[in-house]
């Protein structure tokens, strides 16, 4: 029934931003998106420890608690520099505040990061192109946004479906 | 006293009350240490650490999982620890108390459990450790407490031992002076004071220390006019947080809190009953009963005070034996990080404008700063002991005068981050306030000459040179309209054709200076800018050898930029600035901006690597550091500076040593700033570096030709790997004329390598 309703979400995402579809739960992310609990226990021990330091930090998003998840975004960064899914916690987190400047210069990292560990996968892309694009569209340069969230909602309709990304989406 | 004299006293006392009533100077704390699964607790410390923070060890248990430990306590056992963290207070980031097992393997933290649940955690802070404070002239210090954060039994052992009729004197206890007067007397000198602790406030707050009997009219008018005009809680409180407790090197402690840090390493709503009655014993002679020296003494009158809490009913018999019976248990006495006053000074200057040293003399703030504490101390030592031991070594370069003696200077930064981790801009503090780091400009040297590849290999849209292209190290002259220039190399001698590598590995000045000029000194100027350089740079020939003068902060955040694929970081000494009301009033996030192309910054770095592989910084190897490290040294002319930069792929660390008033060291900086640079990189890292430069996807690996550069097809002689930017490989071939054929199309693609895996694997199964 909910891949059905996800497959008919698909057809229809392209189209629209505020549909039926975008009603789904936060928590109810689809098969293409990447959520960072799958791949928090990957790596070495520093890189896993860090990772639950952007878990955490994603909850603290999501329960409104601006301050602290920074803090645990910077200590996942302390525990491990060259965690890219920090950066991209940490873009996600400056789009929702409203400072798209800091969150495209936090998915430049990201990418380079993401692209040097080979782990530019499809599924992380989709946040990369939707996250720019909200930033982009948040900073008044729609044109150059537009393209970008079309993308993301066609690499990733479940999620970017309404043309944003909640923190327990991402986590 | 006359009237008149009344009104002026209590104009004084309420201008005091009503105002500022403590000047506080402003701390900075060092950024927490967070503990993970991984991490080597030996190499950070932990157990010291927990030591300076104050964690009473407890006996071990049976099962370490059962039962209570208070907070502050731990528990070491050889293969776990349990320890009840204190949490700390944060406006944004508070860490709240939590009990927590830890369990190891070896010198590796295994697991991390939080008590009682079992619950695991991923990570837990410890609280960030003082580093030190800006006071004013009077190098006072105080942790402000609120009388409710104080334990009743430490303001008991006050009152049982100062003034016991406290609550009921308006200031004045005439029997406690009569009773004083008639002890000296018997004494024959004076050894009782009759001072109630209003008058003892009124002194600290109002009067000089003279003693005549005019002063103590006039201190205990004024405790009279206090006590009429403020309550007893109000009173107590300021006494508690004025009074004198001993020293810290040359600052004074003042205030029970102050003093619970210093002594205990706690907070004082941590107190326990012998400890609360410790503080109330030094009171009266903070120096002569100071427990680390005088650790007898000390225990005797505690003793005494908990004796009289017991006489006056303040605590019951049991509480007395056991407080009596507890040995002193003190935090090792800290002193503030040896040679973290510079990146004190550095972080002042990176504070908004409206924070001037007499707001941070007084306010009370709190910074919470990026320095890393472990690595500050190791950076002071691996600079100290670097610079005495070339003393040593070298004894020409021993200067009598002390203002004159060899200088030099590290800084480590996060290159992700921009934080700075460890600073040390001289050798002395007390001996010099000048920071070599941030302050010094001093040429560059080759330590420049990565930028010059860089503007080289950078492709604008074409880039001048790739790694494969022969360099000419032949005899060069430029005619000036000061007159002709003409590099030589270190050893004096040209190596005609080279390549790339050997230019950079070997510093080799001709080679370089010619690739400057076919680049263009405008180009190379601007990519030293945009990487992170903000001195002025003469756009002259001899800008390609770094005679442009640099600060050592500059150069390590330039190398940031490299090590960062060509993001470059805002440079951060701290993240929050908190006000005495625990509100957050500045902040520095992380900040970058990206200033080239990833492709070419890495091609940069895998040069680099081979200057520590096989060049001028082998040295680092030499010292047993092993995995990925990359990085230039720098000797400037007449080897007057000597810099090494070298970044792992966490971390970048400049190094700069050199005579404050420039004088010839005579000495490469192979001999001078590498071993310095390597002793503080393998204390920080235990010799093992982590992670790897990984080549981003456009760049290729290909085999070429070493002589002419070109592509090493099926049938070339020689051949060696070289990295590309993907469209830049040669379009010259060996042998010439050669087309790629599908073994040369597999062999580049990785294919031959997965078939030849494949066979083997089908051999051996």
């Amino acid at each position: 029934m909910r891949l059905r309703l996800h497959m008919g979400c698909a057809l229809l995402a392209a189209g629209f931003a505020a549909s039926g579809c975008t009603t789904l739960n936060a928590t109810d992310a689809g098969p293409g998106s990447l959520r960072l609990s799958e791949i928090a226990g990957r790596g070495d021990p520093q890189r896993r420890s860090s990772m639950q330091l952007v878990l955490q930090g994603l909850e603290a998003d999501a329960d409104l608690r601006s301050a602290q998840a920074l803090s645990d975004y910077g200590n996942a960064l302390r525990v491990d520099p060259s965690n890219p899914y920090a950066y991209l916690a940490l873009a996600r987190h400056h789009v929702s505040e409203g400072a798209p400047e800091r969150a495209l210069a936090h998915l430049d990292r990201s990418e380079s990061l993401l692209r040097v560990q080979q782990e530019l996968t499809p599924r992380v892309e989709a946040h990369l192109l939707g996250l720019r694009g909200a930033a982009l569209a948040e900073a008044g340069r729609g044109r150059e946004a537009e393209p970008l969230l079309a993308r993301a909602r066609e690499l990733d309709p479940w999620t970017w479906g309404d043309g944003r990304l909640a923190a327990l989406e991402l986590r | 006293m006359a009237g008149g004299e009344l009104v002026r006293l209590d104009r004084i006392v309420t201008s005091r009350f009503e105002g500022r009533r403590f000047r506080v100077p402003s701390r900075v704390l060092s950024a927490p240490t967070i503990l993970y699964p991984g991490l080597d607790w030996k190499r950070i410390g932990l157990r010291d650490l927990l030591d300076r923070l104050g964690y009473q060890p407890e006996p071990a248990r049976s099962n370490l999982e059962l039962g209570r430990l208070e907070i502050g306590h731990r528990i070491w056992v050889s293969r776990a620890a349990r320890v009840h963290l204190r949490g700390f207070d944060h406006p944004t980031r508070p860490e709240r108390p939590r009990d927590i097992l830890i369990r190891f393997d070896g010198s590796i933290v295994r697991e991390i459990r939080e008590l009682p649940e079992s619950r695991v955690l991923g990570a837990v802070l410890l609280e960030p450790e003082p580093i030190g404070s800006y006071y004013g002239p009077d190098r006072a210090q105080r942790d402000l407490v609120r009388l409710g954060d104080v334990p009743q039994h430490l303001v008991d052992a006050v009152l049982a031992v100062e003034d016991q009729r406290f609550a009921s004197h308006h200031g004045v206890d005439l029997r406690r002076i009569v009773g004083a007067a008639i002890a000296n007397v018997r004494a024959g000198g004076i050894r009782q004071g009759g001072s109630t602790l209003t008058q003892q406030l009124a002194k600290n707050f109002f009067l000089t220390p003279e003693r005549t009997y005019r002063r103590k009219l006039e201190e205990a008018a004024m405790a009279l006019l206090i006590e009429a005009r403020y309550d007893k809680d109000e009173i107590l409180e300021s006494y508690l947080n004025e009074i004198y407790l001993g020293q810290r090197g040359s600052t004074a402690i003042h205030g029970v809190g102050e003093a619970s840090r210093f002594y205990f390493g706690k907070p004082v709503r941590h107190l326990e009953l012998e400890e609360s009655a410790l503080l109330a014993a030094i009171i009266q002679s903070p120096n002569g009963t100071n427990p680390y020296r005088h650790a007898e003494k000390a225990q005797e009158r505690r003793n005494l005070v908990v004796s009289l809490m017991l006489r006056q009913g303040r605590i019951d018999p049991a509480s007395a034996r056991s407080a009596r019976e507890a040995s002193l248990r003190l935090s090792p006495p800290t002193s503030e990080v040896r040679g973290a006053r510079y990146f004190l000074d550095a972080l002042r200057r990176q504070l908004p404008e409206v924070y001037d040293s007499e707001t941070l003399a007084a306010e009370g703030l709190r910074i919470y700063s990026t320095l890393d504490w472990r690595m500050q101390r190791a950076a002071v030592s691996a600079l100290v002991e670097g610079i005495e031991s070339l003393e040593k070594q070298h004894p020409r370069l021993r200067r009598e005068d002390p203002s004159a003696r060899l200088q030099g200077c590290l800084i480590a930064l996060r290159p992700q981050t921009g934080e700075i981790l460890a600073l040390v801009g001289g050798r002395s503090y007390g001996a010099s306030q000048f920071d070599r780091c941030t302050q010094a400009r001093r040429p560059a040297g080759s330590a420049f000459k990565p930028f010059v590849y860089a503007a080289a290999l950078e492709p604008r849209p074409e880039p001048t040179i790739t790694l494969a292209t022969p360099m000419d190290d032949s005899p060069l002259r430029v005619d000036l309209p000061t007159g002709p220039w003409e590099p030589a190399n270190f050893d004096h001698e040209f190596h005609g054709r080279v390549s790339v590598r050997e230019a950079m590995e070997s510093s080799l000045n001709v080679a370089t200076a010619r690739l400057g000029q076919d680049v263009g000194m405008g180009r190379v100027a601007d990519v030293a800018r945009r990487l992170g350089i903000e001195s002025w740079l003469p756009t002259v020939p001899s800008l390609s050898l770094g005679v442009a003068d640099v600060s050592p902060l500059e150069m390590a955040r330039a190398y940031a930029t490299i090590a960062g694929g060509g993001v470059r970081p805002e440079i951060r000494t701290f993240e929050d600035l908190v006000d005495s009301q625990g509100r957050t009033v500045a902040r520095r996030e992380i900040g970058f901006v990206r200033v080239a192309d990833g492709g070419t910054m890495w091609l940069v770095t895998s040069l680099l690597e081979g200057v520590v592989e096989r060049g001028t910084a082998y040295g680092v190897r030499r010292a047993g550091i092993r995995g990925p490290v990359a990085g230039k040294t720098g000797t400037s002319d007449d080897e007057r500076d000597a810099w090494f930069v070298g970044f792992t792929p966490e971390m970048v660390v400049a190094v700069w040593i050199g005579f404050d008033e420039p004088q010839s060291l005579g000495l490469a900086s192979s001999r001078v700033a590498v071993p310095i640079w390597a002793r503080f990189v393998a204390d920080v890292t235990g010799g093992s570096v982590r992670g790897s430069f990984a080549a981003p996807p456009e760049v290729i690996e290909l085999d070429i030709e070493p002589n002419s550069g070109a592509l090493a097809l099926s049938g070339c002689p020689v051949s060696r790997r070289e990295f590309f930017l993907e469209g830049t490989e040669p379009a010259e071939t060996c042998p010439e004329g050669a087309v790629r054929s599908q073994f040369d199309l597999d062999r580049e693609a990785g294919r031959l390598r997965d078939s030849f895996m494949q066979w083997l694997d089908d051999v051996l199964r």
